[in-house]
């Protein structure tokens, strides 16, 4: 395929960018939706057209090279993009994704006065994000990641007359910055070690090392930490919740469909090397557990539509690190295919909600709104019916095929797994019903102002509905009669990791019955978590108490109702909410204690050291006098 | 060879054409005499390695093109003093003609081979940085910057000739080459002389450089100056400073690096963690780009300490970003205080950019890049500045340092993001900012110079 | 013979006598009328007891400074006369090398003479003090007036 198709693809988004952030102020409203969803549309239209001659020229990877870079010294970096499965696959996600996101923010962020210049971020957000899936090196790939990362700040910033959301944003870069800070030194060890960044390069040489070559778990540790910054894994995912900040375009395109998911991406990218790193691969697994756990339990009692959906996002992710942790990339890519889908849908949906509601985001102040807004609400059920995991929708496929990798890895992995898949199942069905079950619990004003959402809105949600319900079957597993064509897609990519370490690819051990098995059990614990969300929140119509005691009416409903809730709270809801929140203060005290402790400790010793500038001359030659005398009495008298 | 002489004639024409009725003839005149030294500049290129003034000063094409950095730096800071036609005791002629007097200064400790003419160049440097600190003459602070910097400069300089000497005494030579066999014959069993006669002289030139713990004169000398000059020494000092450290290690001492490393470890990472962390508190611009340039100091310190294959291109072209982006942040912060001093009140802190983008979207947008230049963010020549600098720590194998920079350059972002924030999302009544044309093309091409460099870092490459 | 340190002797011999001899010649001739400001140590005009902790005339500075570049190229043109006075190298190269050595010290000497004439033409070398300028704006209100008010409106303030 010609370079100069491939180009295009970055190229796009990029002079959308250009046309609409030069020329914001004069371009007619209706122009620059046009133009941003037309440069996404596009590079998507591209993007297929190279999938298919991909696919026709016999699916083999190429390097196209377009330039050269940079060349220091011995170590030579081109400018080029590699064409392969992964890349093709993440190309398709971001693009299509993408596009229906521009199209949908065409209607959302209509009557915003900064229509322009969002239309101008999301599409260069869209370039870096090409740029970070097509690049053939571990440079390029930084550049893009950077490059995403500085999008989301100036994206979640956008309504920047808040201080909290410049304060937002300002977290989640900083925090981006530390897992730069991993991945830089992990690229920095890539060059000492191998001598270049080319993917082809590094891995042709590491397929010679051995398996749990030290400075390979050096390498992919610092690669985890970068994941861990922009995939939003413990400990630094405290900054996604508060990334909600920005329009929710925005947060369904940059914090559940894309950007997030770059750190997979990039351990998928780097198979050979995690593979020939198994401890690295158990800190991934723990960690991607804990953060799936974690996230779950404290999306319970989230009341923000948008929180809760943020937190899902954290815990999806955790799944799917917990798949890359026990080597099973496909599952994983599978997740991430899925998931883009069905929470770039729920985001989407909440969008519309949000916008209905004139900008109200908490749950406790909505309800009955599927007869308002049908079409969200359709799509909305779909989305959650995926990412529960119910048959046949999208998410059963993709998470269970996780489970059952972990399964066969470690049992107790699986469990915690499956406690998560139960936790996801009731948090969204309860987000469901108080959402769009019950009577409306708006103002009046609210309930007058309710609408469906215009078209330009609601027809995003309708294809990505389609896709959530039918995306699974792209990776229907043997034992249910499929071929996993995804997988099978896939499977050349760790044609290095095979080689390595062949018993990690060996075919599955678990028995037709044994699978049926653990499908069976993850189902109808979803199902009966469902059910449980619905016999609270629909028959017995609970609303989560609001924050202030001031409202004596809701909360005298609640306690003449239910006297028996008192018992049921006892037993399970206040252990559950006791056990959440303490997990959600610990969780948030404890990393923020280490991520703003770093900060207030810089300021700290800002404050400190600023007073050595005394101004005083006599003093800055007595301090420069006793460095001279450190200098020469350590290197001449103790040396 | 060829601007060390023609920059000191020309200085002296520049002087007399001061006498003229007109002064507007002097900003063409100097900008033009600077194009001149830049032509003459080349024509050595490529010549190899070629010793003038009885094997005084070497020049290479290493050389050549750092005097081409230091000459286009400062093309672009005389462009942007316009006459100096808003001071009304300005002495303009004699203002270009020390800038052009100590270029020459900075020709010679960048292409030094003999140890006196280094000690003359840095002389040579200092004394004008003295008096251009000092040419506010009506500002109290700017008199006191001045005698500080000359009270510590002349203390630093007594140090370095000190060092000078013991080196003398030790190798019995001041000539580098003469030094560098020596060292090679002797290795480590050199005299302690030696040693004791290096870290002073590596001290006097540290102090140049502002390096901490000498870097105690920076803030309080760059805030005191007027911003031009404050522009200039930020710029042209630190990187003529930084090519005669290079030198010096790389010609004569490499032999000994096992025991200048670690002092010279020790100082960088003191350097990146004092500049980095006090930036953080300041809410004046000009003096956080003062304590920026401490920490850029550090980063280029790291270069150095590696002394890898790479460092040379990495200082090479860490200081061309680096000057760059610190000449367009000065530059705009030149405009922004200009403006607010007509207003009634000199404002030189970070609420000075408040709300700049709204109406003077240029010259937000010029800040910006420079201060993610700066940052070391992707896409922009600082990145790459950065990339090579610790691409050559992991060739050394310093990989613990390479941790500190990285994670200061964290914190880096912090003040230098708080520019930004000020200028695109805080509200601020500026007002419209008129823009000479001329400063408004430097502006222009700085910016361009910064995205190009990150965009095609080769390109550099190819130009040398 | 004379050894070299026995010519400084000489040097130093004859400086003293030289001295002894002019001192004892001005004693001899001149009046004696001595007052207190004659017998007080000479110092260009200013007071020589006191506290060193004063402002001198800056101008002081710019004459110290003109008159210690002259010193240093003074300096500078005894052993560049010695050196460079090569009979030896003047013959060899056809006196190419001497006139080769003075262009280069009429370069060194045609640069201070223009930082001279700069200093010059600046009026550096001036004593006068220039006359300031007291900007004069017309105006219609008469000073007096200004007076008045200031007097009425005055704040009332004992000086302790």
């Amino acid at each position: 395929m010609s370079a100069s198709l491939l180009v295009l693809i970055p190229l796009l988004p990029l002079i959308g960018f250009l046309i609409n952030g030069i020329g914001f102020r004069r371009i007619p409203r209706g122009a620059v939706g046009i133009i941003g969803s037309l440069a996404a549309l596009g590079s998507f239209a591209v993007s297929v057209v190279v999938l298919m001659a991909f696919k026709e020229a016999g699916s083999t990877p190429q390097v196209v090279s377009l330039f050269d870079w940079i060349s220091v010294g011995e170590l030579s970096i081109p400018f080029s993009f590699q064409i392969d499965q992964l890349s093709l696959l993440m190309l398709m996600i971001v693009t299509g994704v993408g596009s229906l996101i521009h199209v949908y923010s065409a209607g959302y962020m209509k009557e915003d006065e900064g229509f322009g210049k969002f239309f101008a971020f999301l599409n260069l957000f869209l370039f870096f994000m090409l740029l970070l899936v097509m690049g053939s090196n571990y440079v390029i790939m930084f550049i893009g990641w950077e490059g995403v990362g500085l999008c989301s700040y100036l994206l979640i910033g956008f309504w920047n007359k808040n201080t909290d959301y410049n304060n937002a944003a300002r977290k989640a870069f900083i925090m981006n910055r530390i897992g730069d800070l991993g991945f830089l030194l992990g690229i920095f060890t890539i060059i000492g070690t191998f001598g270049s960044v080319e993917f082809t390069e590094v891995f042709r040489q590491a397929t010679g090392l051995p398996v749990g070559d030290p400075v390979v778990v050096v390498i992919t540790l610092l690669l985890f930490v970068g994941a861990t910054g922009k995939s939003a894994q413990i400990p630094l995912f405290t900054w996604l919740p508060d990334a909600m900040a920005g329009p929710t375009p925005v947060s369904a395109l940059i914090h559940a469909a894309t950007m997030v998911t770059a750190g997979i991406y990039m351990v998928i990218r780097s198979n050979v090397l995690f593979t020939l790193a198994p401890a690295t691969l158990e800190v991934v697994a723990i960690i991607g557990t804990a953060t799936a756990l974690l996230a779950a339990s404290i999306g319970l009692l989230q009341n923000d539509i948008k929180k809760v959906l943020a937190y899902s996002t954290v815990s999806q992710l955790g799944y799917m690190f917990l798949a890359l942790g026990v080597m099973a990339y496909s599952a994983s890519m599978f997740h991430v295919i899925t998931h883009a889908f069905f929470k770039a849908l729920l985001f989407l949906g909440a969008g519309s909600v949000i916008h209905a509601m004139s900008g109200e985001q908490d749950i406790r102040f909505m309800g009955g709104l599927r007869k308002k807004l049908p079409i969200t609400f359709i799509t909305f059920l779909i989305g959650t019916i995926a990412i529960a995991g119910i048959p046949p929708f999208a998410g059963f496929f993709s998470k269970d095929e996780i489970l059952a990798h972990a399964f066969e890895h470690n049992k107790v992995l699986w469990v915690l797994g499956l406690l998560g898949s139960i936790m996801t199942s009731f948090y969204m069905f309860r987000l469901l019903f108080l959402t769009f079950f019950g009577s409306f619990r708006g103002t009046h004003e609210q309930a007058h102002h309710l609408h469906e959402s215009p078209t330009s809105m609601t027809l995003p949600l309708i294809v990505l509905a389609v896709f959530s319900a039918l995306g699974g079957f792209m990776g229907v597993p043997e034992v249910l009669g499929g071929t996993h064509q995804l997988a099978t897609f896939m499977s050349p990519l760790y044609e290095g990791a095979r080689q390595v370490n062949p018993a990690a690819f060996a075919a599955t051990t678990l028995s037709h019955s044994e699978e049926y098995l653990l499908m069976g059990i993850s189902v109808v614990a979803a199902l009966v978590a469902a059910l449980a969300a619905y016999v609270v929140y629909v028959r017995r119509d609970s609303v989560p108490a609001p924050e202030t005691q001031e409202r004596p009416a809701l909360q005298r409903v609640i306690y003449h109702k239910y006297y028996i809730d008192e018992l049921y709270d006892a037993v399970f809801v206040k252990p559950i909410r006791t056990l959440s929140a303490l997990l959600f203060s610990f969780g948030e005290f404890f990393i923020d204690l280490v991520v703003n402790g770093t900060g207030t400790l810089v300021k700290v010793l800002s404050g400190q050291l600023r007073r050595t500038q005394t101004g005083s001359t006599g003093y800055y030659i007595f301090a420069m006098v006793v460095g001279i005398v450190l200098i020469l009495f350590w290197n001449l008298l103790l040396r | 060879m060829y601007p060390i002489v023609l920059l000191s004639v020309l200085g002296i024409v520049v002087l007399f054409l001061g006498f003229m009725k007109s002064k507007s003839v002097l900003l063409p005149a100097t900008l033009l005499f600077l194009v001149l030294a830049l032509a003459s500049n080349f024509i050595d290129w490529n010549q190899g390695k070629v010793l003038y003034f009885y094997e005084m000063l070497a020049v290479n094409n290493l050389t050549l093109a750092f005097n081409a950095i230091v000459l286009v730096s400062a093309f672009m800071i005389v462009a942007m003093t316009r006459g100096f036609q808003d001071q009304e005791e300005a002495q303009p002629a004699e203002y270009y003609g020390i800038m052009l007097f100590s270029l020459v200064g900075a020709f010679m400790i960048i292409g030094y081979e003999h140890l006196i003419m280094l000690f003359v160049g840095i002389e040579i440097l200092s004394v004008s940085m003295y008096i251009l600190t000092g040419s506010d003459k009506s500002n109290l602070r700017s008199n006191e910057a001045a005698l500080k910097y000359f009270l510590m400069g002349a203390f630093a300089t007594g140090i370095m000739l000190f060092g000078i000497a013991l080196l003398y005494g030790a190798t019995g030579s001041f000539n580098l080459t003469d030094i560098q066999s020596y060292v090679s014959i002797q290795g480590r069993g050199v005299s302690y002389i030696l040693y004791a006669g290096l870290l002073l002289l590596l001290i006097g030139m540290l102090f140049k450089v502002s390096a901490a713990p000498f870097h105690f004169w920076t803030p309080d000398v760059y805030d005191g100056a007027p911003t031009i000059f404050t522009t200039f020494m930020s710029t042209i000092v630190k990187t003529a400073g930084f090519a005669a450290i290079f030198r010096l290690l790389s010609h004569s001492f490499t032999p000994i690096y096992s025991f200048w490393w670690i002092t010279l470890a020790a100082i960088t990472v003191l350097t990146l963690l004092v500049g980095n962390i006090i930036a953080v508190y300041q809410n004046s611009f000009k003096r956080m780009l003062a304590y920026s340039s401490i920490s850029h100091a550090g980063y280029l310190l790291i270069a150095v300490t590696s002394l890898s294959p790479q460092t040379e291109n990495a200082i090479l072209f860490y200081s061309l970003a680096y000057s760059i982006a610190t000449i367009s942040a000065f530059g705009v912060l030149m405009l922004v205080s200009k403006k607010k001093a007509l207003e009634g009140q000199v404002d030189e802190s970070y609420a000075a950019f408040n709300g700049l983008a709204a109406q003077n979207p240029l010259l937000a947008f010029v800040l910006a890049v420079s201060m993610l230049s700066l940052a070391g963010i992707p896409l922009t020549a600082g990145f790459w500045g950065k990339f090579f600098v610790f691409g050559s720590a992991v060739e050394r194998g310093l990989v613990w340092m390479l941790v500190v920079a990285v994670l200061m350059s964290a914190v880096g972002i912090y003040y230098y993001f708080r520019a930004i924030i000020a200028a695109y999302l805080k509200e601020g009544d500026i007002g419209k900012i008129r823009i000479a044309p001329f400063y408004r093309i430097i502006l222009v091409v700085a910016t361009a110079m910064t995205i190009l460099f990150g965009l095609a870092p080769g390109i550099f490459e190819k130009l040398l | 013979m004379l050894s070299d340190f026995g010519i400084i002797l000489l040097f130093i011999l004859a400086a003293i006598v030289l001295i002894m001899v002019v001192l004892g010649a001005s004693r001899l001739l001149r009046p004696n009328r001595p007052n207190e400001e004659k017998l007080t140590t000479y110092e260009s005009g200013e007071e020589p007891l006191g506290n060193a902790n004063v402002q001198f005339n800056v101008r002081f500075y710019v004459v110290a400074l003109v008159f210690v570049l002259f010193e240093v190229e003074l300096i500078f043109l005894f052993p560049w006369a010695v050196v460079f006075g090569n009979v030896d190298l003047i013959e060899q190269t056809d006196g190419r090398w001497g006139w080769f050595a003075l262009a280069e010290m009429l370069v060194f000497v045609g640069m201070l003479t223009l930082g001279l004439a700069y200093a010059w033409r600046k009026g550096y070398l001036d004593w006068v003090r220039p006359t300031p300028q007291v900007p004069h704006t017309p105006s219609p209100v008469p000073p007096a007036l200004y007076e008045q008010l200031n007097e009425k409106y005055a704040p009332k303030v004992k000086v302790p």
